[in-house]
């Protein structure tokens, strides 16, 4: 499992397109009248949606329990940073995504004993499992429902990321790594393994894969993604909400991944966009302040329907055919 | 006790994530129809009926197209579904928590040995114990069922024979869905209806599931009674365990016997 790239080993358009938008989204979010922390709070989600892509996307796994990773990664980091246990940031956020990471591995390694519609059941039920943990057994630690007020912003040594746009600056260049790794992962022998397994899991195994541990290793990274978005999530907003367990953080999650276009990376992050923008835009207009959600639904099942690849994939499609026209 | 109707979830692979969402359609349905009559027959006949129209006007618009899709995409649409679901009853009834009260002829409590029951719960079982028959009739005893069960097995060869598998599995469909929303409706006086209130039991169904054995009848039954005692059990001792432990006896079956209690290897 080296991460050796596979193809064009000199493309790094890709990365350069996300830096570039990267450095560009404050600017075009404050066109639309939104703030900076609004791009914040997209980059952590489309951050967290990077790991459910490399299960879904990549590998075809469909997991509801996402959320007990974000919750875990992110009340792990906080209580480490509050308690004044760990005194640096990153630090903070390394341990969380790693205590993240290993839930996922034992996780994984109890719900990818089903497949399909049994798998996507188990993990919702481990989700809860987290949900309620959270909520009662570890309440000393977690605040209950209360969750974890007065996280502290991030900092890096004598470098200090508390401001509005210090703050998206510090998630931007996570992001980026995530992205960067990401990328390096699913171009890389190990990601050509997980999309065999996807389209044919039968087949990879005969040709002597093993398909078992390849999901368990994408699964325990899926985790790890979802740590580091929910540390970062205490981290700007000063406080570490009990909904980051929810069933509907989990579904959320998916929707977005699934109107950004499942397969892309950068898939998770159009479709938080979309959805964060959307759902704003729509609570803005009292009509239809009440059935934002409710919109956002049938939005969302007419996309399954009719448009798999989602928006990123039907861009790069679109794009790809371009090309070939030319 | 309530855990009871989510047994009639599990049974024969019919559960799906949007029964979640159906089940409040019907506790709604039930529920209107209850209050403006007053009558509780009236009730489930409204619960039973609307969703099974539902059922009905779903399969034929989306699910349909669904059968020949990968696995992953019948769980995304049947889970925005849901969403949908339970959103339009909010746009519809607003999202605060009614009361729905009990029928007047099983206010009352039940007392065998040293244990109270309210009486409702005990006429709830009873309730949920005709269904059973009457869903495992239909599937195990009729055509209709028979077709089914071929239809899962080899829809080709059944459609081969002349048979319409698409009106069958649209039957089935809408079935599935409207004991959903029976069971939504009988669990209305105990949880009260509020438009969240079908997720916790479409999770609690699925642990069944998990518990007792996919795709098996007995084990539904057997995993829903074994979910029930363990809630109620460690409700006694350790309330803050009380979900918890459910989840870690599912985590325990899985290690031990990934098919489930009473499940067949090979029929996920």
């Amino acid at each position: 499992m080296i991460l050796r790239p596979v193809g064009d080993r000199t493309d790094w358009r890709v990365e350069g397109a996300v830096a570039l938008l990267l450095i560009v989204l404050p600017a075009a979010l404050g066109a639309f009248g939104a703030g900076t922390d609004l791009g914040t709070r997209i980059l952590i989600l489309g951050l967290f949606g990077i790991g459910v892509d490399l299960i879904f996307g990549y590998t075809g796994l469909l997991s509801f329990g996402q959320a007990a990773f974000y919750g875990t990664g992110g009340f792990v980091t906080a209580h480490l940073l509050i308690a004044h246990q760990v005194t640096n940031s990153l630090g903070a956020l390394a341990i969380g995504m790693l205590v993240a990471a290993a839930f996922g591995a034992l996780i994984g390694s109890l719900a990818l004993r089903q497949v399909g519609i049994y798998f996507a059941m188990l993990t919702l039920a481990f989700g809860q499992l987290f949900y309620f943990m959270e909520n009662s057994p570890l309440r000393a630690y977690t605040g209950s429902e209360n969750g974890l007020p007065g996280v502290p912003k991030p900092s890096v040594g004598a470098l200090d990321f508390s401001s509005s746009l210090g703050t998206y600056i510090f998630v931007a260049v996570i992001y980026f790594a995530g992205f960067f790794i990401a990328r390096r992962i699913v171009r890389s022998p190990f990601g050509a393994v997980l999309r065999a397994i996807l389209e044919n899991p039968e087949r990879a195994l005969a040709v002597g894969h093993n398909v078992p541990r390849y999901k368990l290793v994408a699964f325990t990274l899926a985790a790890a993604y979802g740590g580091l978005a929910g540390g970062l999530l205490g981290m700007f907003q000063g406080y570490m909400p009990p909904e980051a367990f929810s069933i509907d953080q989990s579904g959320e999650i998916i929707i977005m991944t699934v109107i950004g276009g499942p397969g892309t990376l950068i898939g998770p992050l159009v479709g938080a966009g979309v959805w964060t923008l959307l759902r704003q835009a729509l609570q803005n207009v009292d009509a239809i302040a009440g059935v934002w959600k409710l919109i956002l639904g049938v939005i969302f099942v007419l996309l399954i329907t009719g448009f798999r690849r989602g928006l990123a994939g039907g861009a790069i499609a679109w794009w790809q055919r371009l090309r070939a026209a030319r | 006790m309530a855990l009871g109707l989510t047994i009639i979830f599990g049974l024969l692979g019919f559960v799906n994530f949007a029964h979640g969402g159906l089940f409040t359609v019907g506790a709604y349905a039930g529920w209107q129809a209850y209050t403006r009559t007053g009558s509780y027959a009236l009730g489930i006949l409204a619960a039973l009926a609307v969703v099974f129209v539902l059922g009905i006007v779903i399969e034929r618009v989306l699910i349909r197209h669904y059968y020949a899709r990968p696995k992953e995409d019948q769980i995304l649409v049947t889970f925005g579904l849901g969403i949908v679901l339970v959103e339009a009853v909010r746009a519809i009834f607003t999202g605060q928590s009614q009361l729905v009260e009990t029928p007047p002829w099983a206010s009352g409590a039940l007392q065998i040995a040293d244990l109270v029951y309210p009486q409702y719960r005990v006429d709830v079982v009873g309730i949920v114990a005709l269904t059973l028959t009457a869903v495992w009739l239909i599937v195990f005893k009729t055509r209709l069922g028979l077709i089914v069960r071929a239809g899962i097995d080899d829809a080709l060869i059944v459609e081969m024979l002349g048979i319409d598998i698409g009106r069958a599995f649209m039957l089935i469909f809408a079935l599935g869905a409207a004991v959903a929303g029976l069971a939504g409706f009988v669990d209305a006086p105990i949880l009260a209806v509020n438009p969240d209130m079908g997720t916790g039991v479409l999770v609690q169904s699925f642990v069944v599931i998990v518990i007792g054995g996919v795709g098996s009848f007995g084990g539904a039954i057997v995993g829903g009674l074994i979910a029930g005692e363990i809630v109620s059990l460690t409700s006694v001792f350790a309330p803050d365990w009380a979900q918890v432990a459910l989840y870690l006896a599912m985590a325990f079956v899985l290690i031990v016997r990934p098919q489930g209690l009473l499940g067949v290897v090979g029929r996920a």
